[in-house]
């Protein structure tokens, strides 16, 4: 399914200048209807009390990092069919696939690149 | 045993001597340790600061670079229109001259997209000296109680440093390389069936 530009994306990022960063991006891709969360228990709060149909995350973050984030969202009924990409330093092999075991939809190493992102975005609303 | 009695009294006696030159050694190498361990707060604070500029300096850079993306945003709308005004006129020359003016702003947008990215590298440094101040909190734990163990300190301050070390000690972050790039990502991904 191709990405509506309308959707409501959250950037999720304990580091200010992270979330600037992606929600540029997002916005040069065409995605303008982006909210922000500081860690992962803000996001879980946010996304259970709106509508969101995607989530970019970083991993470390203090309160509740990202894969925590990730795994209870998909244990969650109503919000485990968002799909949820990682971005992040956390670029040790062993992440990854705790990443992918927790379910992430895509996975992006920093430092990255407006086309990564892209390309991510393309791969995930095919 | 009783073989065994004097080369034992005598590996004792070298092991004496070992201690009694370490403590010696140690002692003298009080002033030093205990500057050390008074410097490292220091450093770990200058590391905060650097820290925080680098993330003011950041932060100033994008709002100046959004600041020319919108600027570029409205001159590209307001072109785009003049352009189809003069296409309408039939004036095509002074048209595409404008086209061309919208295709080297369309090109700027990709390279202050670029710099926005690029801006990246704060969240890195960040995360770097986060852990470089967890390994100064760590040697500087160690330190203290190396001091305090052997008795290095200033009289009447060992025991309450004793406890003041064990509060300090904290385990050491790993500082582990972030060696693994976005091609090796994809290509695990690949494994998973991302495609």
């Amino acid at each position: 399914m191709p990405a509506d530009p309308s959707m409501k994306i959250l950037v999720v990022d304990d580091m200010v200048t992270m979330r600037r960063i992606v929600k540029n991006i997002l916005k040069q891709l065409g995605f303008g209807n982006v909210d922000e969360a500081e860690n992962g228990q803000e996001a879980l709060q946010k996304l259970r009390a709106d509508t969101f149909g995607f989530v970019v995350s970083d991993w470390n973050m203090p309160v509740m990092t990202g894969i925590d984030m990730l795994r209870a969202i998909r244990a969650d009924e109503k919000l485990k069919a968002i799909p949820v990409l990682m971005v992040t330093a956390e670029a040790q092999q062993s992440n990854l696939i705790e990443a992918v075991q927790a379910g992430v939809s895509n996975y992006i190493v920093k430092p990255f690149t407006a086309e990564t992102m892209q390309e991510k975005l393309g791969k995930i609303f095919k | 045993m009783e073989n065994g009695g004097p080369k034992l009294y005598e590996e004792l006696g070298e092991l004496a001597r070992f201690v009694k030159d370490t403590m010696r050694t140690l002692s003298a190498a009080s002033p030093q340790l205990t500057s050390t361990s008074a410097q490292l707060p220091a450093a770990a604070s200058h590391l905060s600061d650097l820290k925080q500029m680098t993330e003011d300096g950041t932060l100033e850079v994008m709002r100046l670079t959004e600041l020319i993306q919108d600027n570029h945003g409205r001159i590209a709308k307001d072109l785009s229109a003049v352009v189809e005004v003069l296409r309408a006129m039939d004036c095509p020359t002074l048209a595409g001259r404008l086209e061309k003016v919208t295709s080297v702003l369309a090109q700027d947008e990709k390279y202050l997209t670029e710099i926005m990215t690029a801006l990246s590298f704060q969240d890195l440094v960040a995360q770097r000296v986060k852990k470089l101040v967890a390994i100064l909190n760590e040697v500087e734990g160690k330190l203290v109680e190396l001091v305090v163990i052997f008795g290095l300190q200033q009289s009447g301050q060992a025991a309450g440093d004793a406890s003041l070390a064990g509060q300090l000690l904290k385990q050491l972050e790993e500082s582990k390389t972030t060696a693994m790039k976005q091609k090796v990502a994809d290509d695990i991904l690949a494994q998973f069936g991302f495609k």
